[in-house]
């Protein structure tokens, strides 16, 4: 059985294709972007026939708003066609079945251009269909190339040449290429053509090529009644670590986070991921599942309060699953975070969140904000801006010991109490006399210099930012870096 | 992330030349951080005499009247020499100005809300890190007599030193600004450069003598040192007021 999807955009919407059928079938070959075949046998029986499981095939997968055409026959290449004909625009009904044993009469009917893919066949195809034909051509060329024809057969696997061909010798469909003899095909086409003889033939099927399932690498425990008590939990978490470990290191897999799920009786649910890096033992996960609880629950003083408080379900789920390669420390030049701090830093996550905890990241930048970037602790500490390249533009000098997280409102006048303005081309209204930062006391200004101005990103509108900066001194002996956006003064940070 | 060290046991198990590296890399690292071996965390140079024994005792609490660039210096020197700095309760500490002075981004933990718990955060970054920086959140409740205790032991116990901005009780050193004075900037041009700071320290026990240190902080190559008297800059527009008269 195959179905052939028409008019998808994105290999996600086909994903999604495939997760709607594998609830039918789990055995699913995805022989294109946009034709997936599988086994119709075995689904077919339990659905209650071929027609009747088509239909709720289609069903299922219109509610993710896809159409598609379902062809049943015996093989590949003719269940392909039927699909292809079954999807065409103007087809009466989205599925075609080919009764058992009646394969060679439909494909007899079929012209011979079908062997070089669906461009020639729908002749009055939308473009993107034409587009997913020209896919089609080119995957098959390749796979031709490096496996050969046998293992390409049931795709189209011959180009436009040996179509055009056929038709000159007045071989119009595929019905007259079958009642050819075989050696004659095979003399005069070579091992493509006795190729297409066989699936002519309805012959030269292949089996399918279906990937099994992923298995679920997740351990979970049930608590009945609900476990109100923080330690049964964890004592269970630390089995159920060691037994997903043991799980992973039998298929040689590791994982980058691991995601601790526990449910409450009460239907409440905490998820958290902590980072693993191949590098927990059981005992070091089970700590990580009490911090999550204690931080998520306060700690129960009573200890047989209501049982709707009580956790039902412990799920421990391996997140982003990578080959197993070993770890090597640094001998140099690396930090490394030692156990004490780790611990020390997960249990403040475990209260706060788990972005409450950052660890800087030096970079590049124009703005002292932009040169530092925090990053949550446990995660890859990288800049967003790199600190290689030279960063015109960046205020020279000292750095400011206080860098607001979000600039401070403030009022620049001049000696006669006039708001001080910057024109486009930077160009000062008067000599700013008077700072008073959020509506505070006007501080005397001693001494400043400026405007430098700075536009950034304007090629990204969410981004873009056109100042002015300034540095400010004032008369209690503290300095300020200002700018000037959109004509309002913002102190963004304090030298002091 | 962190390694256990029962995890480096058992890696080591296959690669036992890891294992003698990665203890003596810790080792070192944590012998850095006291290399006097006598109870103090370092300071940098010319912070030392501020302090009652040229460094930061463990177990005390220091505090300094208002965040800036003094206590980030205070900070810097131990998070130089190897020790793991936490900075709680300030979201406009500027690590780039700290990592100028000597600070190791790589060995910092920022929370910059550790909220209405913030006691417990507290304790929690003592046990991890050797240097605490904290500004107890403003909206808080006053600090608990016991609370405070409670943390106190949690500090004498964890031989951490606690940087307070602010006021606490119980502290042993308290540091301030009393004047600084910018130098590098004009009336409507150059660029920030140097600050000259008048810093004096007092507190009770071996600190209760008052002591007042000129500083360059930060000097012009962005480092802290040591000023003469007359190092504090006159604003140029009060340099010319003076001269007109």
């Amino acid at each position: 059985m195959v179905l052939c999807c028409t008019g998808l955009r994105t290999a996600r919407e086909f994903d999604r294709v495939l997760t709607a059928l594998t609830a039918f079938c789990p055995a699913v070959e995805a022989v294109e972007p946009g034709v997936c075949a599988f086994g119709a046998r075995g689904p077919a029986r339990y659905f209650g026939g071929e027609t009747a499981l088509a239909s709720r095939i289609i069903a299922a997968v219109a509610e993710s708003g896809i159409e598609s055409g379902i062809g049943v026959a015996d093989g590949l290449f003719a269940a392909r066609l039927a699909a292809r004909t079954a999807g065409e625009a103007g087809a009466t009904h989205p599925v075609l079945v080919i009764p058992p044993g009646g394969t060679p009469e439909f494909l007899a009917r079929q012209p011979v251009s079908v062997l070089a893919g669906p461009e020639t066949t729908v002749g009055q195809a939308t473009a993107r269909q034409a587009t997913v034909g020209q896919a089609t051509v080119r995957q098959a060329t390749v796979r031709q190339a490096t496996a050969g024809p046998e293992a390409a057969a049931g795709q189209d696997l011959v180009g436009p040449d040996l179509v055009a061909l056929l038709s000159r010798l007045g071989l119009r469909t595929l019905g007259d290429l079958a009642a050819l003899p075989a050696d004659d095909v095979a003399s005069r086409f070579g091992a493509v053509g006795e190729t297409v003889h066989r699936l002519a033939r309805g012959l030269g099927s292949r089996p399918l090529a279906v990937r099994p399932p992923a298995g679920d690498l997740s351990v979970a425990q049930e608590f009945d009644p609900p476990e109100s008590l923080a330690e049964p939990v964890v004592f269970a978490a630390k089995t159920l670590a060691e037994r997903m470990l043991q799980g992973l290191a039998d298929r040689g897999l590791t994982c980058v986070r691991i995601q601790v799920r526990a449910v409450c009786a009460d239907g409440r649910e905490s998820r958290r991921l902590w980072r693993h890096d191949g590098l927990l033992s059981a005992a070091a996960l089970a700590d990580r599942v009490r911090w999550q609880l204690d931080g998520w629950r306060p700690p129960t003083e009573n200890p047989d309060r209501d049982a709707d408080d009580g956790i039902t379900v412990l799920r421990l789920i391996p997140d982003q699953v990578v080959h197993a390669t070993g770890h090597q420390l640094a001998l140099w030049g690396e930090t490394v975070v030692s156990d004490r701090v780790a611990r020390a830093a997960m249990r403040v996550q475990a209260m706060l969140g788990h972005e409450a905890v950052l660890r800087p990241a030096l970079g590049g930048g124009r703005d002292v904000a932009d040169r530092v970037n925090d990053v949550p602790f446990g995660e890859k500490r990288e800049p967003r801006l790199a600190a290689g390249p030279p960063w015109p533009g960046q205020i020279m000098g000292a750095a400011p010991g206080v860098v607001y997280p979000f600039a401070r409102e403030a009022d620049v006048t001049d000696e006669a109490g006039e708001a001080v303005t910057v024109t486009g081309r930077c160009v000062l209204s008067a000599a700013p006399a008077w700072l008073a930062a959020d509506g505070g006391e006007p501080l005397r200004i001693t001494g400043w210099a400026g405007p430098w101005p700075l536009s950034e990103r304007w090629w990204d509108p969410a981004a873009a930012r056109r100042r002015a900066r300034f540095q400010l001194l004032t008369g209690d002996g503290r300095a300020w870096l200002a700018a000037v956006q959109g004509s309002r003064w913002l102190i963004e940070a304090g030298y002091w | 992330m962190g390694i256990a060290s029962t995890e480096i046991r058992r890696i080591s198990s296959t690669q036992p030349r890891l294992s003698v590296a990665a203890e003596v890399s810790g080792s070192l690292v944590s012998r850095a951080a006291d290399p006097a071996g006598d109870g103090t965390l370092p300071v940098l140079p010319a912070l030392r005499e501020l302090l009652p024994r040229g460094a930061l005792a463990r177990g005390t609490v220091v505090t300094v009247a208002e965040f800036g660039l003094l206590i980030l210096a205070l900070a810097a020197g131990a998070s130089a020499a190897g020790a793991w700095c936490g900075i709680a309760g300030v979201p406009e500490a500027s690590v780039l100005a700290a990592a100028g002075l000597g600070l190791d981004a790589e060995r910092t933990l920022l929370v910059p809300d550790p909220g209405h718990a913030w006691p417990q955060v507290v304790a929690s970054l003592l046990d991890g890190c050797e240097l605490v920086l904290l500004r107890p959140p403003a909206q808080a409740p006053p600090l608990g007599a016991q609370v405070r205790q409670r943390l106190e032991a949690t500090l004498r116990r964890g031989r951490g030193v606690l940087l307070v901005v602010g006021d606490w009780p119980g502290a042993q050193v308290r540091l301030r600004v009393l004047t600084q004075g910018w130098t590098g900037l004009g009336d409507g041009h150059g660029r920030l450069r140097a600050c000259c700071a008048q810093v004096t320290a007092g507190g009770r026990g071996e600190a209760a003598a008052t002591r007042t240190r000129w500083l360059w902080l930060p000097a012009e190559d962005g480092g802290v040192s040591t000023a003469e008297p007359p190092g504090i800059p006159v604003p140029e527009r009060r340099l010319q007021a003076v001269r007109a008269g």
